[in-house]
């Protein structure tokens, strides 16, 4: 079971990486896994920080970890692929980002990578059918937000 | 451009395209809280310390859509750049007296409203209405021809991203027929049509540009079945003769024809370099003045440089009192 304190600090990481500080946002990651390393978001989002920092070797280092914890984290997937693509490693990223949208059907970003890499392989009609389903989930998640945001004011 | 924002082929070589033309640097920005349809800030507008231009878009924007609004930014860029190196890159701005000539005839046409109204409006309201009315047409008139450009030049560039576009199209056309609509009975009748035509003309043109066969995928949301097998005109036409801005058709239809003049023999698919996209930016300067004409502002604003628009802005506090001042005398308290 996952330390509450390793949650904490997690979480505490994942607000500064949503305000670009990433160093802090590391140094929060590498405290909760160090107290809990069988924590599987923890090793996600350090990925995410680690991607965002230009670093994908290291992010799918991570999201392997976090697959070993949970092979069926589909956001660990997801950012697997997006890690196999900055790496230019198309056919990979075309698997990761298949299990990441079958695990999760409303992954947009799933779909998006599946496009881009299968564009990237010349696979042109395969890509325009995952960017169809991207695109369908971005506007349907545009509106809803939408919405939410009229019934607030 | 370094990102580890993933971004498909065309928008990839789009980027590196208009850095090289431009000589410049794009670098992209997710932020929660960014406008919808995305911020362009450029060396061409702000002074920046280094050549690096800045397109913000919303962090939800994963895909597509954040595809289109780098598209759409570029487009915008690549104008702007084209002007400040070939000739000038100039903006629709004010003056102490072009505010002056603004709100006077605004407050003229508003007092002709304010005779035949019932419940009028009170003064102090009224006085303010003035200058607010006057900096939106500003905004709306550097906005809005450059809209229908860039979204013209997208639309023949970037073939693979249609059906976004189409999505965001109506969206900002939703938004845009919503604009103002709190203040009908408030601002004189004669600023409600000519900001509604100007929108249903740009509206009609993208209707006209962009066909409906790309719309399909759209449709597999539910809350655009209703739209199944319509063309895209036909679904702006019909939310238009809906709306309670039916009158502003007439001028609408006019100033379509305005914006048809301007836009129709444009050469989309032409190789695009520096003197393409000039080309487009003096099309959007000839559309303005004609707007400008057409509306009777053309002496409300006057052509600058962005920094003399700027400096405008941080002055309009001064600007709008001096005007009032001289618009009712001694009859205006000294608040």
């Amino acid at each position: 079971m996952t330390l509450k304190e390793a949650v904490e600090l997690a979480k505490k990481g994942r607000a500064y990486a949503q305000r670009t500080k990433y160093r802090e946002a590391m140094a929060f990651y590498n405290k909760a896994l160090s107290i809990d390393p069988k924590f599987a978001e923890g090793w996600f989002l350090r990925a995410s920080t680690l991607i965002d920092t230009g670093k994908p070797e290291e992010a799918l280092v991570d999201c392997e970890r976090a697959l070993a914890l949970n092979p069926n984290y589909a956001d660990a997937w997801s950012k697997k692929a997006l890690a196999f693509f900055n790496l230019e490693r198309f056919e990979e990223g075309v698997l990761a980002a298949t299990r990441a949208s079958t695990l999760n059907g409303n992954d947009a970003m799933a779909w998006y990578i599946k496009g881009v890499c299968l564009d990237e392989l010349g696979k042109s009609d395969e890509a325009q059918v995952a960017y169809g389903k991207s695109l369908e989930l971005e506007i349907i998640l545009d509106m809803d937000a939408e919405r939410k945001k009229v019934g607030k004011s | 451009m370094k990102t580890e924002i993933p971004l498909s082929k065309p928008i990839r070589r789009f980027i590196n395209q208009t850095e090289e033309m431009l000589d410049t640097e794009i670098s992209l920005l997710r932020q929660p809280d960014a406008d919808p349809g995305g911020t362009l800030v450029d060396v061409y507008t702000y002074d920046m310390e280094k050549n690096i231009n800045v397109i913000i878009f919303p962090a939800q924007y994963v895909g597509l859509l954040k595809d289109f609004i780098i598209a759409k930014h570029c487009t915008n860029l690549l104008m702007k750049g084209a002007a400040h190196k070939k000739t000038k890159y100039l903006v629709l701005s004010y003056t102490e007296d072009s505010v002056y000539r603004g709100m006077r005839q605004i407050y003229i046409d508003a007092l002709k409203d304010e005779a035949k109204k019932e419940d009028k409006l009170p003064v102090n309201k009224l006085i303010q209405m003035l200058f607010i009315l006057f900096t939106h047409f500003n905004d709306d008139l550097n906005e809005l021809p450059w809209n229908a450009i860039v979204n013209a030049s997208v639309y023949h560039r970037m073939p693979r991203i249609r059906k976004t576009q189409l999505y965001h199209v109506m969206k900002e056309s939703k938004n845009d027929m919503d604009e103002m609509i709190e203040q009908e009975k408030i601002i004189p009748r004669r600023y409600f049509v000519l900001n509604k035509a100007m929108f249903y003309a740009r509206d009609m043109f993208l209707a006209k540009t962009l066909p409906a066969d790309e719309l399909m995928p759209v449709l597999n949301i539910p809350q655009m079945k209703k739209f199944n097998h319509l063309e895209v005109k036909e679904m702006l036409t019909t939310r238009w003769t809906q709306t309670a801005w039916y009158q502003s058709k007439v001028f609408g239809d006019n100033m379509l024809e305005l914006v048809d003049r301007h836009l129709d023999n444009a050469e989309w698919n032409v190789p695009p370099t520096l003197d393409h996209y000039l080309e487009l930016y003096k099309m959007g300067v000839n559309l303005s003045n004609h707007l400008l004409s057409f509306m009777t502002m053309k002496d409300w604003y006057v052509w600058g440089e962005p920094k003399h628009l700027l400096q405008a802005n941080q002055a309009k506090g001064e600007y709008e009192k001096k005007a009032l001042k001289k618009i009712f005398g001694d009859l205006l308290g000294e608040s």
